[in-house]
């Protein structure tokens, strides 16, 4: 069966907080995990099974780009950044957001 | 922009997989190893640390799979993947490849070929315009009996002036001329058409002109013609200058004013003259072929009521002629192909798909019977996180490849099985030298070879691992599920057999109709018999020209060597056509005059054809043709009739002497039965033996169908009759020379063309259906054989080890038998038409089809029983 499913994560929870994580600066992805985990206080467990399709898919989508550089401690690894295509992306996808959660907000407080 | 960035990606992704999956590699490396970092910079041992990383990690194939997965042209480079991976399995296992293989091209091969003269003879469209609105017209006597027949010149011309519904219509009257002055003389068909014929086929000249209607206005004196493309290129190198120059036929000259477009060599063979008008035309005489093309909104309903009302009109009119006349609409789709050849097809093609079917039945059988054996593989392939769809497309690729090689063999095998069919020139099968591989055949092939691939690799494809990945995986576990894909193959050769017994039931029934029909008493002798037809011009029936040439040509057939015998008929038996008449006793009774064919016969024929008298005498010199001559008083008329017609006639009384009445209820003709003679089969082996009268030939009635009986091979005395001819008269061309034999021959060449493929298709079915049998039962004893070890080790004997085994695998194989008993007999009904002299249920039939199948079953059976019995207890249960 395929690993570490993450019925947790909302359908295209990710793609946001990958963009979120990115929007600051470049990070490669045990970073972004470690961002992640940390923005969302522990709630988003992100493991490399989710965090790498997302991030190859969304690198040939064109949002994100990489490079290989080095890491503080002196390791290789592949950062990624924020395209222009990516930003318009995360305003997209944050604009969509807002709404979702306002609509969800008075949903809930009405019932 | 978006789609140039995933063209770009795929491209990327595809040309540089190496340094893709490298860099993949580093990265979730590199991850790791942050990982490790961190977690001995949080205080663990490096050992823990490392292993808590890869934990963490998860498993890195499976990760690196889920990358793939969502990598642009995943699709494609898991296919092309999975390609040479299924090229390798199959590498892997040749036994499997090649009989896949074989099997399919075998199946593919016959369906293409069946399907490519199918194409050729149904599915093209003959080259007219607007076939749907193209009719055939025939006149009907239905309170006679005849529910068609020919037209009369007449009734021709009226339904033209009186219908409302055709646009036009058109008569033609099938003729022959010797044509001289081009090369040797040859007879040449030369039909008569009126103006419209070209017209209402929609068909128009590629040179010259059509015929107007002032061709026809001016009569049977108009001496232009029309070319058909063929007899164009044929006999005058297609010049193309030809319009205007004369053709010699008959002795008279014509101009040719028209070339006809390349097309059916029916059309395209002749050459065409004006019909013409005339007056006086013929109202008792059915000699007219009419072909009809319906006014846009027209229906054959609504024409065929229009008919019904013109003829009532005739019938008041001519009540001589034309009482209870009535007409009859065909559509010209049953031009290329009788009724009988269409079913012939169609039962063909339904063969060739029941044998595909086998073919699939049997790889489907081979895909699961190696799918059980790699449950394991598949097992891993799970665990490493191949999905369920990527399993089933995996599966199917091997049986795509395989049906894929087995088309493109299958064509090879088609393309030369064609080529031999077309060599062989199979008479009666309708323009079988057109049938080849085309881009509809091909498409035909490619469709086929696809559903193949898919249907074979369903069954095999959707099993899954019976016992789950975690049992599957486990050592020791593998008899769990077996179960259930032994019994689906063995449904899966319960169909094969079946299947097969219908096919070996639809070969057995043609083979014993093609005996029956070889077998037949036709009545006369075809063996060391030569025929040949010699097409008298106009001239011959002038004076005493033609009867002077007759009798001056046996003259010197008698004093030819090896010419045993010689005669003349007006219609070759067999092949020629079939004129027919009224005829009853003389003493005029009031019942329905019998319908019998009439022919024309010199005094020589019987002996020459072999046709023995069985009661009175044979013509003689001093007998007369039954139509007087003009100003000389009506001749004392001699006949000889066939037996069957003398017992109708004259049923309990001898018909030598006695009188009867020829054309019945036209112009009565009194003649005396001279002779009886014996029966024969006029139209060929499948028709019931004729009713026929024989008239004697004069300078009024020519033949000009002649038969020798020769001493050893009919075909040496060729030359010598050639040269006879040419001596009496070098522009008469000798025609249409065979042996008798294969007259016959060729009149039972589709017959035996269709048996022959079906008894080919069902071989190829029993061979599948064996193989398919022997391998489950094969299979299924290697997995029982500790079972069976056991057995033997408590005791059992030999005997009972093989009557077990035997009958495991026979249990398949009976049923099989059973349903294909009843799906024969419910589709042997559909070749009813097919078969002469067998019932569609014939018991024989189908009880030597249920015997060869048992006896088969009981070999392929035979081999793995044999084995169980002889195993060896000790071995085997030490190697469990």
């Amino acid at each position: 069966m395929p690993p570490a499913s993450n019925t947790a994560l909302l359908q295209g929870t990710l793609d946001v907080l990958i963009l979120k994580a990115l929007a600051l600066e470049p990070m490669h992805g045990l970073g972004i995990s470690r961002r992640i985990a940390q923005v969302t206080r522990d709630t988003f467990l992100v493991k490399p099974g989710s965090l790498f399709p997302a991030l190859h898919r969304m690198e040939e989508a064109g949002w994100i780009s990489s490079q290989w550089g080095e890491s503080e401690n002196n390791r290789r690894a592949k950062y990624y950044e924020l395209t222009r295509a990516g930003r318009r992306r995360l305003k997209e996808e944050v604009d969509e957001w807002s709404r979702i959660v306002a609509a969800m907000a008075s949903a809930l407080e009405l019932s | 922009m978006a789609l140039w960035r995933k063209v770009k990606a795929v491209w990327w992704n595809l040309s540089h997989r190496r340094a893709v999956e490298a860099d993949l590699d580093a990265e979730i490396d590199s991850y790791r190893q942050m990982l490790e970092d961190e977690k001995i910079r949080a205080g663990a041992d490096p050992v823990a640390a490392r292993r808590e990383a890869l934990i963490e990690v998860g498993g890195v194939t499976q990760v690196k799979e889920s990358v793939r997965e969502v990598r642009a042209g995943a699709g494609m480079d898991s296919v092309t993947a999975e390609l040479r991976q299924s090229f390798r399995g199959l590498r892997r296992n040749p036994t499997l490849a090649v009989l896949g293989v074989l099997m399919l091209a075998l199946g593919m091969g016959s369906s293409t070929v069946v399907f490519s003269v199918f194409h050729a003879a149904l599915l093209r469209p003959l080259p007219f315009r607007e076939m749907g609105r193209l009719v055939e017209l025939s006149e009907t006597r239905l309170s006679r009996g005849i529910d068609q027949c020919s037209f009369t010149e007449a009734n021709f011309w009226d339904v033209r002036a009186q219908n409302r519904s055709f646009e036009e219509t058109a008569a033609y009257l099938y003729n022959e001329a010797n044509l001289t002055g081009v090369g040797e003389a040859q007879k040449v068909s030369a039909s008569f058409v009126t103006a419209g014929f070209f017209r209402t086929l929609g068909v128009a000249p590629v040179l010259g002109r059509d015929f107007t209607y002032e061709d026809d206005r001016n009569g049977w004196e108009n001496h232009v013609v029309i070319l058909g493309h063929r007899f164009w290129r044929n006999h005058l190198g297609a010049d193309p200058a030809v319009l205007g120059k004369s053709l010699r036929l008959d002795d008279r000259v014509y101009t040719v004013v028209g070339v006809l477009p390349p097309g059916e060599p029916w059309i395209n063979d002749q050459i065409y003259m004006p019909l013409g008008y005339h007056a006086g035309a013929n109202r008792s005489s059915w000699e007219f072929g009419a072909v009809a093309r319906l006014r846009p909104g027209a229906s054959r309903e609504s024409a065929g009521a229009d008919l019904e009302r013109i003829a009532a009109g005739l019938a008041q009119a001519y009540p001589k002629d034309d009482r209870g006349i009535g007409f009859r609409i065909t559509p010209s789709t049953s031009w290329v192909a009788t009724d009988n050849t269409r079913r012939a097809l169609w039962v063909l093609l339904g063969a060739v798909g029941f044998l595909l079917l086998i073919a699939c039945l049997n790889i489907a059988n081979l895909l699961l019977a190696r799918g059980t054996a790699r449950q394991r593989e598949i097992a891993v392939r799970m665990a490493l996180g191949a999905t369920r769809a990527r399993l089933v497309r995996f599966v199917m690729m091997e049986s795509l490849l395989l049906s894929g090689f087995g088309a493109a063999l299958g064509l090879a095998l088609a393309f030369g099985a064609l080529r031999a069919i077309r060599v062989a020139e199979i008479p009666g099968v309708p323009r079988l030298a057109d049938a080849g591989v085309n881009p509809w055949v091909l498409g035909f092939a490619a469709v086929v070879a696809i559903l193949t691939g898919v249907f074979s690799g369903i069954a095999p494809a959707l099993q899954a691992p019976a016992a789950g990945i975690a049992g599957t995986l486990r050592e020791g576990d593998r008899q769990a599920g077996n179960r259930r894909h032994g019994r689906l193959r063995a449904v899966l050769v319960t169909g094969e057999v079946a299947l097969s017994f219908a096919l070996l039931v639809g070969a057995g029934l043609l083979i014993r109709s093609f005996m029956q029909l070889t077998s037949v008493n036709l009545g006369f002798h075809t063996e060391h018999r030569l025929v040949f037809s010699v097409n008298m011009p106009r001239a011959y029936w002038e004076k005493e020209v033609g009867k002077q040439f007759l009798d001056r040509f046996f003259e010197r057939l008698a004093g030819a060597p090896d010419v045993l015998a010689a005669g003349a008929v007006s219609n070759r038996p067999v092949e020629g056509g079939n004129p027919g008449m009224g005829i009853d006793c003389a003493m005029g009774s009031t019942r329905r005059a019998p319908w019998a064919s009439w022919r024309i016969v010199t005094p020589g024929y019987f002996r020459a054809v072999g046709l023995p008298l069985l009661r009175g005498r044979i013509f003689d010199e001093n007998d007369r043709p039954v139509w007087g001559e003009r100003g000389k008083p009506d001749p004392a008329r001699r006949v000889l009739i066939s037996e069957r017609l003398a017992k109708l006639l004259f049923p309990n009384e001898d018909a030598v002497g006695r009188h009867v009445a020829l054309w019945k209820s036209q112009s009565n003709l009194d003649a005396e039965v001279v002779g009886v003679v014996a029966d024969s089969r006029e139209r060929g082996p499948a028709a019931a033996p004729s009713l026929t009268v024989y008239l004697p030939y004069g300078a009024n009635a020519l033949v000009s169908e002649f038969v020798l009986q020769t001493r050893g091979n009919p075909l040496a005395a060729a030359a010598a009759v050639r040269s006879i001819v040419a001596s009496l008269d070098p522009n008469l061309p000798v025609a249409d020379m065979r042996s008798f034999d294969e007259v016959v021959h060729r009149a039972v060449a589709p017959q035996q063309f269709n048996a022959l493929l079906l008894a080919v298709f069902s071989g190829l079915a029993l061979l599948l259906a064996t193989t398919g049998i022997y391998g489950v039962l094969s299979y299924a004893t290697t997995r029982r054989t500790p079972e069976i070890a056991l057995r033997v080790a408590l005791g059992a004997s030999a005997g009972s080890i093989l009557r077990m085994t035997v009958g495991q695998g026979m249990r398949p194989a009976l049923v099989g038998i059973a349903l294909g008993g009843v799906g024969a007999w419910w589709l042997s009904r559909y070749m009813t038409t097919l078969l002469f002299g067998v019932k569609p249920f014939d018991h024989a039939t189908y009880a030597a089809v249920a015997g060869l199948l048992l006896a088969t079953a009981l070999a392929a059976c035979y081999w793995p029983g044999r084995r169980a019995m002889r195993t060896d207890a000790a071995v085997a249960l030490r190697a469990e």
